[in-house]
């Protein structure tokens, strides 16, 4: 089998594409595809079954305390992306280093 | 997909919890990660948190979320991969009250355990039958994507329906309800998988080449010589 070409983005690039892509996605599900009624939810509905929490999120329902919804899904949106790559970037590199 | 608290039972969620526990274990021990594969966990975990947000209409005026967990699997391998969509329920649990705390353990099961696993599980298999390439690469992946939402659909609508009488429709009522509407969004798991490695495919082959599960189709087991940081190589899929 024929081997060509090699990678032809850098890990910079990468990162850009991938990140444009989700802030894209963030901004999709904030202004557009922000309505949600999951399937569980609206069976659950039928019933007159609510959700009982156990605890109480600080931004629950992607909302922040004080600001208009959709503001606040934003900056919930943004801010979560960057704090799942943070979080997932710490957990791949201390996988990495035990082992290696 | 996130089930919230008090819509299972302690019969459901403590075995649920169990069984996510067993599987961590073997998560953390078996996980490995090439340096080229850091910065890809960290991103996928960030892209499919985002991609979580968009709520897809499907039947029934309901909505449905991508899981990611076919996508991070097939680039992360299974078990990186199931760790990424851990730390994404964990934290929307945690931070957004998206999915509950006691049912963390059933979510995790459904999206990080069988949504992650079963995707890798039948495109190995289907690989090692059919020879995934060109076309049929693609075919393998939207298969391998689809099947893993349906089933991890089938396993929430199965803790649900078991959860009676919180949940008093039973099994036959949760289970054909949850299939039927997240098979619409499997589609689209399908259809984003299959764009998502095509891409990689052609601008990261390296970061492929080195996935546990990628690494075994046959125009990356022809170049044997690739090693961990190697740049210089990539497929020809066709």
């Amino acid at each position: 089998m024929e081997m060509k070409k090699l990678a032809q983005i850098s890990t910079k690039k990468t990162i850009l594409i991938v990140l444009t892509l989700a802030m894209i996605f963030v901004l999709v599900g904030v202004f557009v595809l922000s309505f949600s009624f999951e399937t569980l939810d609206k069976q659950a509905g039928k019933l007159g079954s609510e959700e009982k929490p156990v605890y109480k999120a600080p931004f629950a329902d992607y909302n922040v305390p004080g600001l208009d919804n959709t503001w606040g899904a934003l900056i919930v949106g943004v801010g979560g992306t960057l704090l799942l790559l943070i979080m997932g970037l710490i957990v791949a590199k201390i996988v990495r280093r035990k082992k290696s | 997909m996130h089930i919230p608290d008090g819509y299972l039972t302690p019969y459901v969620f403590i075995p649920a919890f169990i069984i996510t526990i067993i599987f961590w274990a073997i998560y953390l021990k078996k996980v490995k990660l090439t340096e080229k594969q850091v910065p890809i966990m960290g991103l996928l975990t960030a892209l499919f948190f985002a991609a979580m947000m968009m709520n897809w209409p499907v039947v029934g005026g309901t909505t449905a979320h991508l899981l990611g967990g076919a996508s991070m699997g097939l680039i992360l391998g299974p078990f990186a991969g199931g760790i990424s969509v851990t730390i994404i329920l964990v934290l929307q649990a945690f931070l957004f009250g998206d999915g509950g705390l006691t049912t963390l353990g059933a979510n995790v099961l459904n999206m990080g355990i069988i949504g992650v696993l079963v995707p890798c599980a039948i495109f190995l298999v289907l690989n090692k039958l059919v020879g995934a390439k060109g076309n049929k690469l693609y075919a393998v992946i939207f298969v391998s994507a689809f099947a893993g939402d349906l089933l991890a659909a089938v396993a929430a609508g199965t803790e649900l329906g078991l959860s009676q009488p919180v949940f008093q429709y039973g099994l036959n009522v949760a289970i054909p309800a949850m299939a039927l509407n997240h098979s619409i969004i499997g589609v689209g798991e399908g259809i984003i998988t299959m764009i998502l490695v095509g891409t990689l495919l052609k601008l990261r082959p390296d970061v492929l080449q080195q996935s546990p599960i990628l690494k075994r189709l046959s125009f990356f087991q022809n170049k044997e010589d690739a090693k961990d940081g190697d740049e210089k190589v990539g497929p020809n899929i066709y």
